[in-house]
């Protein structure tokens, strides 16, 4: 039997910053990963496009920080993308940073307003973040006066006195707008057309929500924590993954691919190892889940949990709604009306914050919408180490429980709404596609072991955020018994390829073990 | 009617809140004077006869939330208020079935039973879970707002209040705290039951007057907000006032002249005056002014200050603040007279739940349907109703034999969709004649005899109730009830707590905290504001205090 | 107006209410869990004189019973319960309490080992919703019998002769031993009296003949029907807890932290740390050293029954309550259980007294009793245990 202090379950993103930075504070650490593929959401497919998730827009300075990367920064070369809101009238919008114009150059009519709301989200951004870079408030395990609980009184002065700085007004705006809707917070500022619908699909990418829901501003707030600005990696998400392995590896733990576990071991009301689908059993103190909390309480055993902790993990709503479609292109298509050095922007097809609201009706019945919200990239353009055309787009709203399943045919119609939707802003598209990959959640779930296939691991409500993420009991990464604790997107501060919950959930597990 | 040309105070709007706030201010001893546009007294609250020999609330129907506090202060039932619980209520499903709510512990259970035996279990739980929160929200309803971004004492004492009682509940119950404020009422019952009927009959409660939908977070506040109420002590009980809606109005109004208050009836406001930032009375539309240093408007928050003010008078940010706040018709009314009491074919003889709120809507996905109908500019195709016959307990609202039926309709927009513009002005006669005609057809599903019993009917769409009643876009709550607009964010943040920009003017209808409904905690929460500004020799006393 | 009876409203016949109803002299029903039971048929004294002299018939059929069965019914119970149900042998009947994840009680019951993954728990308060949640993840299946199966709890020391003349007597069947003497009825030697007495478990539909049966087997041994007082009076005799009365079990609590421990049950013995987990067990840890209060076996001075009434300390400081008070009329005592904050409940001896309100004749007195902590129950005759048991 191997020995180690921990264990990492699942090679995404968030697990291997835990076992990196398990491993560089001297555990010894082993990470098992399922499949072939280290990355998670964030596995590059066979030919190194991105898979999944194709972009990066919050991944934490921090993360890069504690792991130790040269000058604290990514040692990734970073291209940051303008994002193009398409128009099927063709007036496709624009947005870098806060300047939003036309497509041909003109300044947006309402440049000022959206630059005002993007400057406003930004700062708001700031202040959330320094909630996402650690723990949740709310739990004072050790009392006011323990280390932790210092730690914590001193980030939430932070966050106080981020608040105060603001002044009065803007703490008061914040303070409302977090708790309300992405389409109200958006259409008391702009009238609602393509720069809105930008807005209003960033506000609900992967969500089981509409502009609508309330709840929706602060995960539009949250994705600003970074400025909001999308970029790709060169070498594709297979950098960034490889990146944070070679730390992994560099300070000791052992990372395996075609890992699967069968069971977490428990004696005594506290983790003792796994064992592996193989029979190998590994001793652990600590067994890190990345998958989410029901993986966690199902490979344990559901008897070391109580049974209101079981139920609260049957009602985490985890119901992905974004299914990813990667086109192959026998070469690239035009976007009338978008100059040809815009096609490798963000393209995002939202062309109003209604249009994004009457998508997401279907999915509610567990429908797909006829006229989907679609985020595509075409990175062979940007990419010169690709020079294969490639789309890769996310497709929203394509729910998990799809009535009568995600069978082949149901896939092929996804497929057809989303060329019929791209046509409308690239009517040569759909005849340049020599092939085509429908993941669907289904598939997602089936791939990364991600419950429902959610985009996020769980869904970003605010029922679901921050002490409450991803269930009440269990915000604080550890669950169950002792040693054992969650380290996902469905932990705090969630999704978003931030590295955060990785980051966190190493605190948290060293903390228990000190 | 002996009437002043200068008060202590003058209160725009005789609704409730209104009556109440001025009730409090008559008996801290000030010269009050109520001015109302209409010829009745009673704003959202009234009882109007417009079928001879029958009676009709016809806008709020049923009574819970009306302060107990407020009911003993000023009295009420010395000056005629009577309620009375009723006994339950029913859904009514289209193949001749129905659930039945009982207020008999043991026949609930049993009903329950009868569709799913685990929800007959699950409801204890469930109801524990609401009341539980029904008992920590109760006490913020009479006190102030606080705001988190001031320091004054009264903010942080107000801060502090609402620190211990958070604290009070313990950790895991605060999670379910924070939880149930967020979630959506749908996601909640989903958690605690499995039959699609039974949800459907609960959920109601979670988007009556509200512009969302069953799923929509923040619908579980909802829901909330019809349970905190109670009657005598029962709490989450409704009742009917014995001669309707109005007899609350009634018994505030003179409890309001028996502390020495004026009301002056149709007597429309043109505007608020005001001099250096400060009001000084106000001017009414038929040219008549009356002075006071003391304006409280019952009106909703944006008629109040965008209506009946110069924008001059008001600071820009809160002027648009104001503009951006919500507050969405999303409700119609139809108010019957019978002949007779229909048959209800699915019901049992003598069945108590008849005396109860019935409906007809049997799954979340229903009623989750019908708000995207609204969202679009439609009314609901399916729409949720609720519906009752106050007449089979109180003798008063039809001549013998006859009887009173209420029905509320959720969702009707107010800017109705037509030929692509959305705008109150595409309500027709013919769309208020097919909105009416639509309601009916669903209230066949109970009642198939329906149309050969009703003499006449009242039809007050979105458009009926902001002309009558005042309400902007007939929005019954005064705004909408979600969290970004609840608390101190009522009615706008940095102005929780009943007063303005302009010196002098204050709030006291339901688009101040804590919100709509016949509960009167605006009004008196406005008086106390009033009268702890001013000094002086008032000092409100009584159990609100 | 319309006629405003509703059939539907109140309670509801039982399996032998016609039987109850043909000794009902008092006419005294209260709501069992929605069944019409008597609290009193003809008279609380003799009924209860009955059982501790001779023998009682009382129908327990409203109690909510549920099946539990399946390949994992041991470990999902296991994880549900605060013992360890290993302990209790097939064919055999444990007492058992069963907590939420704060370690508050959400009630006690017995649970009945039938035969392997084979279970029946039997129980006050409405458990199906709470069964079901404990059996997620489980292999089991729970079954609701609480309308399939009728009690009948025969007690007093003439109780084993009536079996025995109905032709139903076991004579080596020891306390807490399940019987299955014909296909349709079992017979455990179990009962809410702390006296010699059996509980006999048969369909619904059988209840009847059953009843009938023993009521002809008993009648020269002075078999009498009771009502719900006179078995109250037997139970705080044994010292046994109502849920409801003596602790208000979790699910059932509006207001906050109005839970109770097993410990301030004073049921430690019923928690087993040692098995494993167990719902609620990590806050039992933290909390087992901690008890707020502790529920006591109180003697009470004087003769006026403790009812409703607060304890003091010292005679100045509040420290609890009473929950269930009586005079015995057997162990000739006033006896009472009662809630005491702790440190009071431990100090030995107590200086411990009730605040009893007394009426008499129109006129309202107030007097402190002393109360002395008993550690076993009031009355807890050999012949419970005797095995075989005596017949009479």
């Amino acid at each position: 039997m191997t020995r180690v202090t921990h264990v990492v379950i699942g090679g995404g993103l968030n697990g291997l910053v835990a076992a990196a930075l398990l491993a560089r504070a001297g555990k010894s650490v082993c990470l098992l990963e399922q499949s072939p593929t280290l990355g998670g959401m964030a596995a590059p497919g066979p030919d190194g496009s991105a898979r999944m998730a194709h972009l990066l827009y919050n991944l934490s300075p921090r993360v890069a920080r504690d792991l130790g990367f040269a000058g604290g920064r990514w040692p990734l070369s970073m291209t940051e993308l303008p994002s193009v809101s398409l128009s099927p009238e063709g007036a496709h919008v624009v947005v870098r940073g806060a300047r939003a114009t036309l497509a041909d150059g003109t300044p947006h009519a309402q440049a000022a307003a959206f630059a005002t709301l993007h400057g406003r989200l930004t700062r708001w951004g700031a202040l959330l973040r320094h909630l996402a870079e650690a723990a949740p408030p709310g739990g004072l395990d050790g009392g006011a006066l323990s280390m932790q609980g210092l730690r914590q009184m001193i980030r939430l002065g932070r966050v106080g006195l981020g608040l105060r700085g603001m002044g009065k007004p803007e703490m008061r705006a914040f303070l409302q707008a977090l708790l309300s809707n992405a389409h109200d917070l958006i259409l008391d500022e702009l009238v609602d057309g393509p720069l809105a619908g930008l807005l209003a699909a960033d506000a609900v990418r992967g969500a089981a929500a509409g502009p609508r829901s309330p709840g929706t501003v602060f995960s539009l707030i949250y994705r600003m924590g970074h400025g909001g600005a999308a970029s790709v990696p060169k070498g594709g998400m297979g950098a960034l993954i490889d990146a944070v392995a070679g730390v992994a590896r560099a300070a000791g733990a052992r990372v395996e691919t075609g890992a699967k576990v069968a069971r977490i071991l428990v004696e005594g009301d506290r983790v003792t190892g796994v064992e592996t689908e193989t029979g190998e059993t590994i001793g652990a103190k600590a067994v890190l889940v990345s998958p989410g909390a029901q993986v966690a309480c199902a490979l344990a055993g559901h008897r070391h949990f109580d049974i209101e902790a079981t139920n609260r993990l049957r009602g985490i709503r985890a119901r992905g709604t974004a299914a990813k479609i990667n086109l192959t292109l026998d070469g690239t298509p035009e976007i009338p009306g978008l100059p040809a050095d815009l096609l490798g922007a963000r393209l995002v097809l939202a062309p109003s914050t209604e249009a994004v609201e009457l998508a997401f009706n279907p999915s509610k019945y567990r429908r797909m919408s006829d006229a989907p919200v679609i985020e595509a990239v075409m990175p062979g353009l940007t990419d010169d180490g690709q020079p294969k055309a490639h789309l890769s787009a996310i497709v929203q709203y394509a729910p998990h429980d799809l009535e009568g399943g995600w069978s082949d045919a149901a896939r092929d119609r996804l497929l057809k709404i989303t060329l019929d939707r791209l046509a409308q802003v690239a009517p040569g598209l759909p005849a340049r596609v020599t092939a085509a990959e429908v993941i669907t959640p289904d598939r997602i779930a089936g791939e990364t072991g991600v419950p429902g296939g959610h985009w996020h691991h769980a869904e970003m409500a605010l029922d679901q955020l921050l002490a409450l993420r991803p269930a009440n009991g269990i915000g604080r990464y550890a669950l169950g018994p002792k040693g054992l604790f969650l380290c996902g997107a469905s932990a705090h501060p969630g999704g978003d390829l931030m590295g955060l919950a990785g980051l966190n959930a190493a605190r948290a597990a060293l903390e228990a073990a000190s | 009617m002996a009437l002043s040309s200068s008060y202590d105070a003058i209160i725009v709007g005789a609704g409730h809140n209104g009556l109440t706030a001025g009730a409090y201010l008559a008996r801290a001893g000030r010269k009050v004077l109520i001015v109302e546009k209409n010829d009745w007294i009673g704003g959202a609250a009234v009882s109007r006869s417009l079928h001879p020999g029958w009676t009709y609330s016809n806008c709020s129907y049923v009574c819970s939330l009306l302060r107990r506090e407020i009911v003993r202060d000023l009295d009420l039932p010395a000056h005629g208020l009577q309620v009375i619980p009723y006994e339950g209520g029913a859904t009514f499903t289209k193949d001749g079935d129905y659930f039945a709510y009982y207020s008999d512990h043991d026949a609930l259970r049993r009903e329950m039973a009868r569709h799913s035996p685990r929800d007959a279990d699950a409801y204890a739980r469930y109801s524990q879970a609401v009341l539980r929160q029904c008992r920590f929200i109760r006490p913020f309803l009479l006190r102030d707002a606080p705001d988190p971004a001031s320091l004054r004492p009264r903010d942080l004492g107000e801060m502090a209040y609402l620190v211990r009682k958070a604290h009070g509940l313990g950790r895991k119950e605060l999670g379910e705290t924070m939880r149930f404020w967020t979630m959506s009422i749908g996601d909640f019952l989903d958690q605690h039951f499995e039959n699609d009927l039974i949800k459907a009959h609960l959920a109601g409660s979670g988007i009556i007057g509200t512009g969302l939908g069953v799923y929509s977070p923040g619908t579980a506040y909802v829901l909330l907000h019809h349970y905190m109420g109670d009657i005598d002590g029962g709490i989450g009980a409704w009742g009917f006032a014995r001669g309707g809606m109005g007899a609350i109005s009634a018994a505030m109004g003179r409890a309001f002249e028996a502390a020495g208050g004026t009301i002056l009836t149709g007597a429309g406001l043109d505007r608020f005056l005001v001099r250096d930032g400060r009001v000084t009375g106000v001017a009414l539309e038929d040219g008549r002014e009356f002075r006071a240093p003391v304006v409280a408007s019952n009106m909703d928050v944006k008629r109040t200050f965008l209506t009946h003010l110069d924008a001059s008078d008001l600071p820009e940010d809160f002027r648009r603040a104001v503009g951006r706040f919500k507050i969405r018709g999303s409700s119609a009314k139809l108010n019957i007279a019978l002949d007779r009491m229909p048959e209800f074919p699915a019901a049992p003889p003598h069945a108590s739940f008849l005396r109860g709120d019935m409906h007809v809507s049997t799954s979340l996905w229903e009623l989750e349907r019908a708000y995207d109908d609204w969202k679009a500019g439609r009314w609901s195709d399916a729409p949720y109703i609720d519906m009752l016959i106050p007449s089979q307990i109180d003798p008063t609202m039809a001549p013998v034999g006859g009887h009173m039926m209420t029905v509320f309709v959720q969702y009707a927009p107010y800017d109705l969709e037509a030929d692509g513009v959305r705008s109150g002005a595409n309500w027709t006669d013919e769309k208020r004649a097919a909105l009416a005609d639509k309601v009916i057809g669903r209230i066949e599903i109970a009642c198939p005899d329906i149309r050969d019993r009703i003499r006449h009917v009242e039809v007050r769409t979105p458009l009926d109730i902001e002309r009558e009643v005042g309400l902007t876009e007939g929005n019954i709550f005064q705004g909408e009830l979600t969290f970004d607009q609840l608390f101190f964010n009522r009615p706008v943040p940095g102005w929780s707590q009943y007063d303005s920009p302009v010196k002098g003017l204050y709030l006291c209808g339901s688009s101040a905290h804590p919100g709509g409904g016949v509960m009167g905690a605006p009004g008196a929460n406005a008086a106390r504001a009033i009268l702890r500004d001013t000094g002086g020799s008032g000092r409100m006393k009584g159990y609100a205090a | 107006m319309s006629i405003t009876h509703d059939p539907r409203l109140a309670l509801i016949p039982g399996p032998v209410h016609d039987r109850l109803t043909a000794q009902s002299r008092k006419l005294g029903w209260y709501g069992w869990a929605g069944y019409a039971a008597p609290s009193v048929l003809d008279s609380v004294e003799f009924e209860y004189f009955a059982m501790r002299n001779q023998a009682a018939l009382f129908d327990v059929s409203p109690m909510h019973k549920y099946r539990i069965r399946g390949p994992q019914a041991d470990a999902m119970l296991n994880r549900m319960m605060c013992r360890d149900i290993g302990k209790i042998r097939e064919g055999r009947v444990g007492y058992t309490i069963w907590c939420d994840e704060e370690g508050f009680l959400i009630d006690d019951g017995t649970l009945f080992h039938l035969g392997a993954d084979d279970w029946r728990l039997c129980c006050q308060e409405p458990m199906l919703a709470w069964l079901q949640d404990a059996a997620w993840g489980f292999d089991v299946a729970i079954e609701d019998e609480s309308h399939a199966v009728a009690g009948l709890s025969l007690q007093g020391p003439t109780s084993f002769a009536v079996l025995e003349a109905a032709g139903l007597g076991q004579p080596d069947q020891k306390p807490f031993d399940l019987r299955r003497v014909e296909d349709d009825l079992m017979i455990s030697r179990t009962g809410f009296t702390g006296d010699l007495g059996y509980e006999l478990w048969t369909p619904w539909a059988q209840a009847g003949a059953l009843w009938d049966r023993l009521w002809a087997a008993g009648a020269h041994l002075g078999l009498r029907a009771i009502g719900y007082e006179a078995m109250n009076i037997a139970r705080i005799e044994a010292g046994f807890v109502t849920a409801g009365v003596d602790f208000q079990p979790i699910h059932g609590t509006e207001r906050l932290h109005r839970g109770l421990t097993p410990f301030e049950m004073s049921m430690d013995w019923l928690v087993d740390f040692d098995k494993g987990h167990f719902n609620g067990r990590r806050a039992l840890l933290a909390k087992r050293r901690s008890p707020r209060s502790r529920l006591l076996k109180v003697d009470v001075e004087g003769f006026k029954p403790a009812r409703d009434a607060l304890v003091y300390h010292n005679r100045r400081r509040e420290v609890g309550h009473v929950t269930s008070a009586v005079w015995s009329p057997t162990a000739k005592r006033n006896i009472a259980l009662a809630h005491v904050a702790t440190p009071y409940a431990d100090r030995v001896p107590g200086n411990l007294w009730a605040e009893i309100y007394t009426a008499e004749e129109g006129r309202w007195d107030r007097r402190m009793a002393r109360l002395t902590p008993l550690k076993t129950a009031f009355f807890r005759p050999d012949r419970a245990r005797a095995t075989p048991p005596a017949r009479h």
